[in-house]
């Protein structure tokens, strides 16, 4: 096995501080352990700074993903822009998403940039007839290739796109919006008053689609705060987005509440997402939400607003997939997933309104998220709300 | 339908509410950019969802406030941007002048509009790119012809990039909606009747030509 040492001059220059010298001795130490150390670099892509500078990214992240990065498939060739049905709305896309590449950077090595984008996205494509090109997803693609390069970012982002991207590229959006549907509930939990003022302005979630279908990346201009988020996203559960936007829509609370009650001004608000957010703070606080009210929590709030929402004939197509993305029962029981029953029913209907943040040891949320996150599941959606549904109708 | 406020720094005598369809890349984003900033945004990004700008406009002493909901093109995102359809109050259909295929499922978007929006809502052509004539592939007698078919109100060519018919696209569109409005007001007549027959007059010499009252 391959044996790293940390970088000698570090990544962030002279100022590389105390504290972040000893996280990258220890994120060497998990990466060089037999086996590696994957729920320790969990834990640090989840703590304070994450993983710190794209040369530990390009490690860490394979793992985080568990890609093995000793036997990479060749990089494509260009037949594949024949003859592909999305090359078309890639190119478009691609074309136009020159804010996300470095301000400084030269014309032609961004190009260049640009060619191997559409190649990574028609390749995972084609590989996976199953998945559905969407716009917004080559803003999660232009990440992994600006950190680890091509060959590395087409491994990582077929995985992710099989994985925690699997329900965004379906042929339709219904899981999509099943999965915004989470954000309500999340915002219930912790603040009734701005969740009762942005049921009343009839806001929707729509303004937060392109957070969780970017995993922010489309909204933020600074690449750093998107690797730190990415980071965070990697280590743990595929819901862990909505998460994210609940605690952005809770961070402004107060600016939410002095908004005028109605559906314009409301989305107008939350869709302008400030720049300057205390994202370490952000981070820990979304990770206690997911321990708090754990999506299972959440599920059946998140179905009956489906269910209001959608029209039978959507609603039979939403469960048509969900019956195709069949769970797998061991990444279940790992989980932990308690028996459904009374007991279950009761702990979802009398809604703890004590709630507010409660502040739990990093060990606990980092062991409860990285249990969570081991579980790499197909899709959000397998702890979503057929089962429920079933039983309550 | 409109209504008045009487708040002192926010007051308004309209509200109108516009959609921005069309198909992907036709520029809708660059002409809401246009529209609000009065600047061209040289690296716009796709829009993911639906986006959302307000403006307001003087017109004939009119305080008007326009909301323009601007919309994703892909396919996929149809079923989300349909449910901003019901409350407006006109859309605007966009292609690009220089790719047919935009131009081609114009009458899809009509389509979407009848189906998802008010009955009386207020439908406008544009033809963006109208700074790259160079690749013109769609005449505008054909926009023309498309447009007096399905009742539009009128069709334009429009340059977000330079500028062209920006403003008079959402003039046209304000002073029709006042126009119904104050017929509608006075309850004159069943509405179709009148307001398929009203000519909103603009007369700025410069715009005549890529500009087509049907």
């Amino acid at each position: 096995m391959a044996r790293w040492s940390p970088p000698r001059n570090g990544g962030g220059g002279h100022d590389f501080d105390f504290k972040k010298k000893r996280k990258v001795e220890e994120i060497y130490q998990a990466l060089n352990s037999d086996p590696i150390d994957v729920a320790a670099l969990r834990r640090m892509a989840i703590s304070e700074g994450g993983l710190l500078m794209d040369e530990i990214r390009c490690k860490v992240w394979p793992k985080l993903l568990s890609v093995n990065t000793d036997d990479l498939p060749p990089l494509p060739g260009k037949e594949l822009r024949e003859d592909n049905k999305d090359y078309q709305q890639v190119l478009l896309d691609v074309r136009r998403s020159l804010r996300r590449f470095p301000p400084g950077m030269p014309d032609d090595q961004r190009e260049g940039l640009q060619e191997e984008l559409i190649d990574i996205i028609l390749h995972v494509l084609k590989r996976n007839p199953q998945l559905h090109y969407y716009q917004g997803y080559h803003d999660i693609v232009v990440t992994f290739l600006l950190v680890v390069g091509d060959r590395l970012a087409t491994a990582l982002v077929e995985k992710l796109s099989t994985h925690h991207l699997r329900d965004f590229m379906d042929p339709t959006m219904d899981n999509t919006k099943h999965i915004l549907n989470y954000l309500m509930p999340i915002i219930d939990q912790v603040n009734p008053e701005v969740h009762d003022f942005m049921q009343s302005a009839e806001v929707g979630t729509i303004f937060a689609l392109s957070w969780l279908i970017t995993w922010f990346g489309h909204v933020l201009s600074d690449f750093r705060h998107v690797v730190r988020l990415y980071d965070f996203f990697l280590a743990c559960h595929p819901l862990m987005p909505i998460y994210f936007a609940a605690v952005i829509v809770l961070h402004r609370q107060q600016e939410v509440l002095d908004c005028e009650c109605d559906m314009a001004s409301v989305h107008h608000l939350l869709s302008q997402i400030p720049q300057d957010l205390p994202y370490e703070s952000l981070i820990s606080k979304a990770g206690d939400l997911f321990v708090q009210f754990p999506p299972s929590k959440l599920a059946r709030e998140a179905a009956q607003q489906q269910a209001e929402r959608t029209a039978a004939s959507t609603f039979k197509d939403f469960e048509l997939a969900s019956v195709q993305q069949r769970p797998d029962t061991v990444l279940r029981q790992r989980f932990g997933e308690q028996p459904r029953g009374e007991e279950r029913t009761k702990s979802i209907l009398t809604k703890p309104r004590t709630n507010r943040f409660v502040k739990l040891a990093v060990m606990g949320l980092t062991v409860a998220l990285g249990a969570a996150a081991l579980a790499v599941v197909k899709s959000a959606l397998e702890w979503a709300p057929k089962f429920e549904l079933q039983i309550f109708p | 339908m409109p209504f008045s406020s009487s708040g002192a720094d926010d007051a308004f005598d309209y509200l109108f509410k516009i959609i921005l369809i069309g198909d992907s890349n036709v520029g809708k984003t660059c002409v809401v950019h246009r529209f609000k900033t009065g600047q061209y945004n040289e690296k716009q990004q796709n829009t993911i969802g639906v986006d959302f700008t307000v403006r307001s406009m003087d017109i004939d002493g009119k305080k008007v406030k326009i909301q323009v909901w601007d919309t994703a093109g892909q396919e996929r995102f149809r079923t989300i941007t349909q449910s901003y359809y019901r409350s407006a109050h006109g859309a605007i259909l966009a292609y690009d002048l220089t790719r047919r295929s935009t131009f081609e499922s114009i009458p899809h978007w009509i389509h979407e509009i009848e189906k998802y929006g008010a009955a009386n809502l207020v439908m406008m052509l544009i033809g963006n790119k109208s700074d790259s004539v160079d690749k013109r592939q769609v005449l505008f007698e054909d926009a023309c012809t498309l447009a007096e078919k399905h009742g539009l109100l009128a069709v334009l060519e429009t340059s977000a990039k330079e500028a062209q018919n920006i403003e008079e696209v959402f003039t046209l569109m304000a002073k029709e909606l006042i126009a119904r409005n104050t017929l509608q007001l006075h309850g004159e007549s069943p509405p179709n009747s009148i307001y398929l027959d009203s000519r909103p007059v603009i007369a700025s010499p410069s715009v005549e030509k890529s500009q087509c009252l049907c």
